[in-house]
């Protein structure tokens, strides 16, 4: 199955060395599309724990405590490092 | 005692946002009976304060600390060159209380403690969350909580904004969103251009809540990515044992 993957927040120019899309095997389930992301991740870069998740517009958590979840074909994958900012 | 009604002279300066998808009358007469704190009034809480003001909020809080600095001039609208090194909030003040004579504008010179926003939770309508990082965020976040007050939060960092906007007791709190504070970054990169965004739609969720009109995004975290091109909205879920506002039914942190 194909999924959408949409990093963003602070240091969302991590995104540019990502895929808009990931190809993962039918049945994945978040945690599978994560460590997919974390392979693709420059090797200096990773993601903060505090992100948070959701699918499809499904609020899940955070990168470090989230529930866990099916993806299912066509889902949109949403991780955002918290921003502050004044 | 609230106003019963406009002025002639107010429905004059007002008469662009009553109509029909805008302002009733009524909603407009709401505005004006209403109060709201925008804290900070930097990038994003000053084009919200100037918004909040000019369309009639009849009182607006603002507080924020410290001098006007040259970096701050790439985004802080309210401020200007000729008051470079003084005070923000009673410069910001006298510039916004020249955009609309029918409103109040007070300045706080500093940003509130605990005991100060609890305070000034308890005398508004609505709190605009805008500083640069999560722990007055959490504070004001709350209070909001406490006092019961819906509360948006506005954030940036480069060419990125969140909002997030909250019905304390209904919807996710911040806490909620965010068990942990993530760490604080003084000289965050940011352009202007997100910041008056974020801080206009900020400003749009306040006049909903206070007027009536419209659906306010409440529950709802929207991400604006111009850096990419990509916006998303996560409906957010409540965390039964978040600290701030879980089913201890009070605010434990």
């Amino acid at each position: 199955m194909k999924i959408r993957l949409m990093i963003s927040g602070r240091n969302y120019d991590v995104a540019d060395a990502l895929p808009e899309e990931l190809a993962l095997p039918d049945g994945a389930s978040i945690d599978d599309a994560l460590q997919h992301v974390a392979g693709l991740l420059p090797r200096d870069r990773q993601l903060p724990d505090s992100c948070l998740l959701a699918v499809s517009g499904t609020h899940l958590g955070t990168l470090r405590n989230h529930k866990p979840h099916a993806l299912r074909d066509g889902d949109e994958l949403v991780v955002i490092a918290p921003v502050a900012g004044g | 005692m609230p106003d019963t009604e406009l002025s002639p002279e107010e429905l004059t300066r007002y008469a662009r946002q009553i109509g029909p998808g805008v302002l009733s009358p009524e909603g407009q007469l709401r505005l004006k009976n209403s109060t709201a704190l925008v804290t900070r009034v930097g990038g994003m809480g000053g084009p919200a304060a100037l918004a909040l003001v000019m369309g009639g909020v009849g009182r607006v809080i603002i507080a924020h600390g410290g001098e006007l600095i040259s970096p701050d001039l790439n985004r802080q609208v309210l401020g200007c060159e000729t008051v470079l090194g003084q005070p923000r909030a009673p410069h910001f003040a006298e510039y916004l209380r020249s955009m609309n004579q029918y409103v109040t504008v007070e300045a706080i010179d500093h940003e509130p403690d605990d005991d100060e926003a609890r305070e000034l939770a308890r005398r508004v309508d609505v709190i605009l969350s805008c500083p640069p990082g999560f722990e007055e965020r959490m504070r004001l976040n709350r209070a909001a909580v406490e006092a019961g007050v819906p509360m948006i939060d506005a954030a940036q960092w480069g060419a990125t904004g969140t909002l997030m906007v909250i019905d304390p007791g209904r919807t996710a709190c911040l806490r909620c969103v965010y068990p942990e504070d993530p760490p604080f970054e003084a000289m965050f990169p940011v352009l202007g251009g997100i910041s008056a965004a974020m801080g206009a739609l900020a400003s749009l969720e306040a006049v909903k809540i206070l007027s009536g009109m419209g659906r306010p995004m409440f529950g709802q975290l929207w991400m604006i990515d111009s850096y990419q091109g990509r916006t998303s909205i996560v409906e957010l879920q409540r965390d039964p044992n978040c600290p701030c506002c879980g089913s201890q039914g009070a605010v434990q942190e």
